[in-house]
């Protein structure tokens, strides 16, 4: 990851979203993008320049265009027409982008367009969360990272915070993942953690 | 036998896809995968294949099916014509809260320049007096209240184009309760679709939703209507009976949605036993008002 004193920045085109620009990179804002802010409150993971990331809940292209300047391929993955239009506008721009219209908890739909990856990332509005991730492993090279973001609000508002992550890291373990590090995203983003795990088995979804 | 998007691969030997990126797309949605036994596309097997060159090339072909897909996509799900209709309900209910508070605003001003002035006892439609003041007022007031006077013409005309439009999208709904308040049903439900999955209960008190929580959260009486109050029949209705009347339309709206969501067509006989049942509500047993038939 590169750093410009302690800001985090990418190197690509600018102007995707009127982002800050500082020493001709582009500042990747922890408030708005979630995974940068996993990058400021633990350590994530690096992504590096041979890295084939896929990119489930690429809503409107903002973090994905980040993603895309550190990897070498990201497949972005995003379900609804609105955003899916500012998607591909960012995709048109970036030739390291395959946006693919499909539902991430159908991971059938798109199964032959996505090659083996090093990276999973994920970031759905779903209450599904953990399955869903376990469901697109079969994409995860053995030894890849799987970083989801889970949104606690989404998979059950009545529930605290911290019971729906306890539920979620249980459900990824006994999926076979090892989980490496989970971090709450406060003050970035509230009821928001983020968790690394490691694909461990080989294997698709168990 | 696996199939990935740029062709078939069976245990060695490889077909490839050939067309243009949209046929490619057409047959990567044909494509049945099994998730328990997939193994993912490799872009040395599409190589091997001939579908491509080097890895570049394999990411640039790979990118224009899925940008083909997903245009494809985009046009698929707004062509449903309920998209378009959503966002001329959303405009026009836009325009008349601006026009509201415009025009409140500008007769308040109009009091301030003219002491003399008061609409007590006059009963003077906002419409009217936004024109008065438009021809009369000087400077920004006067442009300002033309502006007004110009923005509900503009209302007055989308507000027929979503009633011609929603009898289209939504023949069946728009015949029984007409197609402004059909729309505006079909844009609080989030579609055509949402709509036909809602319980005709959920229909009744759409757009009600305050009273509802109220309703559920402390004693107070159940709503009786939400949108569909807006509909003369039920506003029409004697005051003992309009929970009933809105009862008996919201159940035959459920069924019109569906029909309008699953048929697309009128279907004249489930309306001519609807129009029946819904008038007999409004009769109701003993009542002295009747409500006609036709909307």
């Amino acid at each position: 990851m590169i750093w410009i004193g302690d800001v985090l920045v990418s190197r690509g085109e600018g102007g995707v979203y009127n982002e800050r620009m500082l020493g001709g990179a582009r500042v990747w804002d922890p408030y708005r993008s979630k995974l940068a802010a996993l990058y400021y409150t633990g350590t994530g993971r690096e992504i590096t320049q041979e890295m084939r990331v896929l990119y489930l809940g690429a809503a409107n292209g903002t973090t994905v265009s980040h993603v895309a300047d550190y990897a070498e391929v990201v497949y972005a993955v995003e379900f609804a027409p609105r955003p899916m239009q500012d998607l591909l506008e960012v995709a048109r721009r970036r030739t390291n982008v395959v946006p693919v219209m499909a539902d991430a908890a159908r991971p059938e739909q798109y199964a032959p367009l996505v090659e083996a990856v090093d990276l999973l990332y994920q970031d759905v509005a779903q209450p599904e969360q953990a399955a869903i991730a376990l469901r697109n492993c079969a994409f995860l090279k053995t030894g890849g990272d799987l970083i989801l973001m889970l949104k606690t609000r989404s998979v059950d508002v009545r529930k605290e915070p911290g019971e729906v992550f306890r539920d979620t890291a249980a459900t990824l373990e006994a999926g076979g993942l090892e989980i490496t590090e989970s971090v709450w995203l406060a003050p970035y983003h509230q009821d928001h953690a983020a968790i690394v795990c490691r694909k461990i088995r080989a294997g698709g979804s168990p | 036998m696996p199939s990935y998007w740029f062709g078939d691969v069976e245990d060695g030997s490889c077909t490839p896809f050939t067309g243009d990126p949209l046929a490619i797309a057409g047959r990567v949605r044909s494509i049945q995968t099994e998730m328990d036994t997939f193994v993912p596309p490799d872009w040395e097997a599409a190589v091997a294949c001939g579908a491509c060159k080097d890895r570049n090339d394999y990411i640039s072909r790979l990118r224009e099916v899925c940008f083909a897909a997903a245009e494809q996509g985009i046009r698929d799900q707004y062509a449903g014509k309920d998209a378009e209709l959503l966002q001329m309900v959303r405009t026009l209910d836009g325009m008349d809260e601006a026009i509201n508070l415009l025009s409140g605003r500008v007769a308040e001003w109009h009091q301030v320049r003219h002491p003399a002035f008061s609409r007590k006892y006059r009963r003077i439609p906002a419409q009217v007096l936004v024109k008065g003041i438009s021809r009369t007022g000087r400077g920004a007031l006067g442009r300002v209240a033309a502006q007004v006077e110009e923005l509900a013409a503009a209302r007055t005309e989308l507000a027929k184009e979503v009633s011609s439009r929603a009898n289209g999208v939504m023949p069946n709904t728009s015949a029984l309760i007409g197609g402004l308040v059909a729309a505006r049903l079909m844009s609080r439900a989030g579609g055509l679709l949402s709509l036909s999955r809602l319980p005709a209960s959920a229909i009744q008190v759409l757009g009600a939703r305050t009273a509802l929580f109220a309703h559920l959260r402390t004693r107070s009486p159940s709503p009786k209507h939400g949108i569909i109050f807006q509909h003369r029949r039920v506003h029409n209705a004697p005051r003992h009976l309009r929970g009933r009347v809105a009862r008996v339309l919201s159940g035959k709206l459920a069924i019109a949605a569906r029909i309008d969501h699953f048929r697309g067509v009128v279907a004249p006989e489930f309306l001519e036993s609807a129009q029946a049942s819904i008038d007999a509500a409004g009769k109701g047993a003993g009542a002295t008002s009747s409500v006609e038939g036709e909307p």
